[in-house]
């Protein structure tokens, strides 16, 4: 092919260092098509937006943590926070909220009055910021025929026009808060320990994912978030402790914690305060005048769920006759 | 030349391969496209914490309306009005008050307005033994009959509570017994049950989801 006119400068033929102009234009060709398919198929990466920070990568263990350390620490949680859901600066709280002195919790749950109306679970999941898509709720009722307390004929997924049905009874599930917790004994890094006040807790900073307190729990009280956990940001409860519903992360175990950010200062835990017919009740079983002792000390029958198992749940259901 | 025809050759079959894994990676994977459904969000009535219903104490602490309550407007003081009975001795609701359903305990036993209410005191309420008891401090009255009930909601194992368990870190909120139960037909009515949980994966939803 003779060499063109309006191009005088450009040889054909091979240059001083044998690159021609042909066989440039066709290497660069297959290499920019190379590297836009390259970059298209790591496009996926961009949306990894949470990739820990090297604070977070760095965190030391709960129980270690000074003071000061913790402050920051919870500075950080509220800052990756804000910016997560889009909120201002400074609207939202972690908190880290330790056991009181002279305080064990108990909770109690009347079945005679229970009607299975799962109002419980719902605000659970609102107060502690559970995943809507996909659900997790650390609450889960039960529909059990009258007459027995065989969990194999419990039914979870009941859907009647309307609660109580004839029939049955219901009993909610969550987290037994056991004085023997087999979930702690399993973890391998300490990530989930029992308070002095009884609750068991998970800092969800070191938890590495295992599941094997999920595997050890009789009560199906551990959920995992197998995939990222979502929350719109208007459902979004913006009063949180670390130890309790801070927003979780993918790969991390999370369960009932009798709402730490509330009880440790005192208050009621949501699911009891939404139950329409106070079946729940909660308190300090140490002092003698609260409601749990004097339910333990007066009512005549109460159990513990899977007694048998040597776990002695400080969750106990009674009846009222 | 023949050398060169063939690099030519395999350079643009790169290309094109290139360019398809490009555009395939760009248009996203056929298996990522099948996210689960998004579950729509509980409805906030089955987050409210509000009781079944507004008692006569309630209502003097919320400043409502309390016309309904002046007996006086229509009746005559000191002139008890009379109680008409049917064959089977039920009482018969004037229309006045049909809003009252006379619905409290079994066997129609308790079918006089005036167990409870003050025939000579519209405005009151009569306990079994004669004591007068006001509207908005009806506890004691429904205890007079209900002993274990009440003394367990005195103890505060009966009944809904709200606010601190600590008696030191703040207020206690306790509801009285006419704040739930509708003192003329006490049972708690039945209602709808909050969605139950829903599951995530389609085949086992669809094999589980038809409501039992």
């Amino acid at each position: 092919m003779p060499p063109s006119p309006s191009t005088p400068k450009q040889s054909n033929g091979p240059s001083a260092n044998g690159l021609s102009r042909r066989s440039f234009l066709r290497t660069s060709a297959v290499l920019g098509s190379g590297l836009a398919a390259l970059a298209a198929s790591l496009a996926p990466l961009r949306h990894l937006n949470d990739f820990p920070s090297v604070d977070q990568f760095l965190q030391k263990y709960y129980k270690e943590l000074t003071p000061e350390e913790m402050a920051k620490v919870l500075k950080r949680i509220e800052d990756e926070v804000e910016k997560q859901y889009g909120l201002l600066p400074h609207t939202a709280h972690v908190r880290d909220r330790k056991p009181m002195n002279g305080v064990e919790f108990v909770y109690a749950l009347n079945l005679t009055r229970c009607i299975g109306c799962r109002k419980c679970v719902h605000a659970c999941v609102a107060e502690n910021n559970q995943s809507r898509t996909p659900e997790i709720q650390y609450i889960r009722v039960v529909r059990l025929p009258h007459g027995s307390l065989d969990l194999e004929k419990a039914e979870h997924n009941y859907n009647p026009e309307t609660v109580p049905e004839k029939g049955y009874f219901y009993m909610p599930v969550q987290c037994q808060q056991c004085k023997n917790p087999p979930c702690v004994k399993v973890c391998p890094v300490h990530a989930t320990w029992q308070d002095a006040d009884g609750i068991t807790v998970i800092d969800y900073n070191w938890c590495i994912g295992c599941r094997y307190c999920a595997a050890a729990c009789p009560y199906w009280a551990r959920h995992f978030n197998f995939t990222a956990p979502s929350i719109p940001k208007e459902r979004l409860n913006l009063d949180m402790a670390y130890l309790g519903n801070r927003p979780r992360r993918q790969g991390v175990m999370e369960k009932c914690h009798f709402c730490v950010q509330r009880t440790r200062v005192g208050r009621y835990p949501a699911c009891l305060e939404v139950c329409p017919v106070g079946a729940r009740k909660f308190g300090n079983i140490l002092d003698p005048e609260s409601e749990v002792s004097y339910i333990l000390r007066t009512k005549r029958v109460f159990i513990q769920l899977k007694e048998e198992m040597g776990t002695s749940p400080r969750f106990f259901y009674y009846f009222d006759v | 030349m023949n050398n060169a025809e063939k690099t030519s050759a395999v350079l643009l079959g790169l290309t094109a391969v290139f360019v398809a894994v490009g555009l395939k990676c760009a248009t996203g994977f056929g298996a990522r496209a099948a996210m689960p459904a998004r579950i729509p969000l509980v409805e906030t009535q089955f987050l409210d914490t509000a009781t079944f219903r507004k008692s006569y104490a309630e209502l003097i602490r919320t400043k409502a309306d309390l016309s309904d309550f002046d007996c006086y407007t229509c009746h005559e003081k000191g002139k008890p009005p009379t109680l008409r009975f049917d064959a089977q001795h039920n009482l018969i609701v004037p229309k006045e008050h049909e809003d009252v359903v006379m619905g409290h305990g079994t066997h129609n036993r308790n079918n006089n307005c005036f167990n409870c209410h003050d025939e000579q005191n519209l405005e009151l309420l009569q306990a079994r033994d004669g004591r007068q008891i006001k509207l908005a401090e009806s506890a004691p009255l429904c205890g007079s009959c209900h002993g274990p009930t009440y003394r367990d909601w005195e103890a505060g194992a009966h009944g809904r509570t709200s606010g601190y368990w600590d008696r030191a870190a703040g207020p206690i909120k306790r509801q009285i017994c006419v704040d739930c139960h509708n003192p003329h037909r006490p049972k708690i009515p039945s209602r709808t049950p909050a969605p139950g949980p829903h599951l995530l994966h389609p085949l086992a939803a669809a094999a589980e989801g038809a409501p039992h």
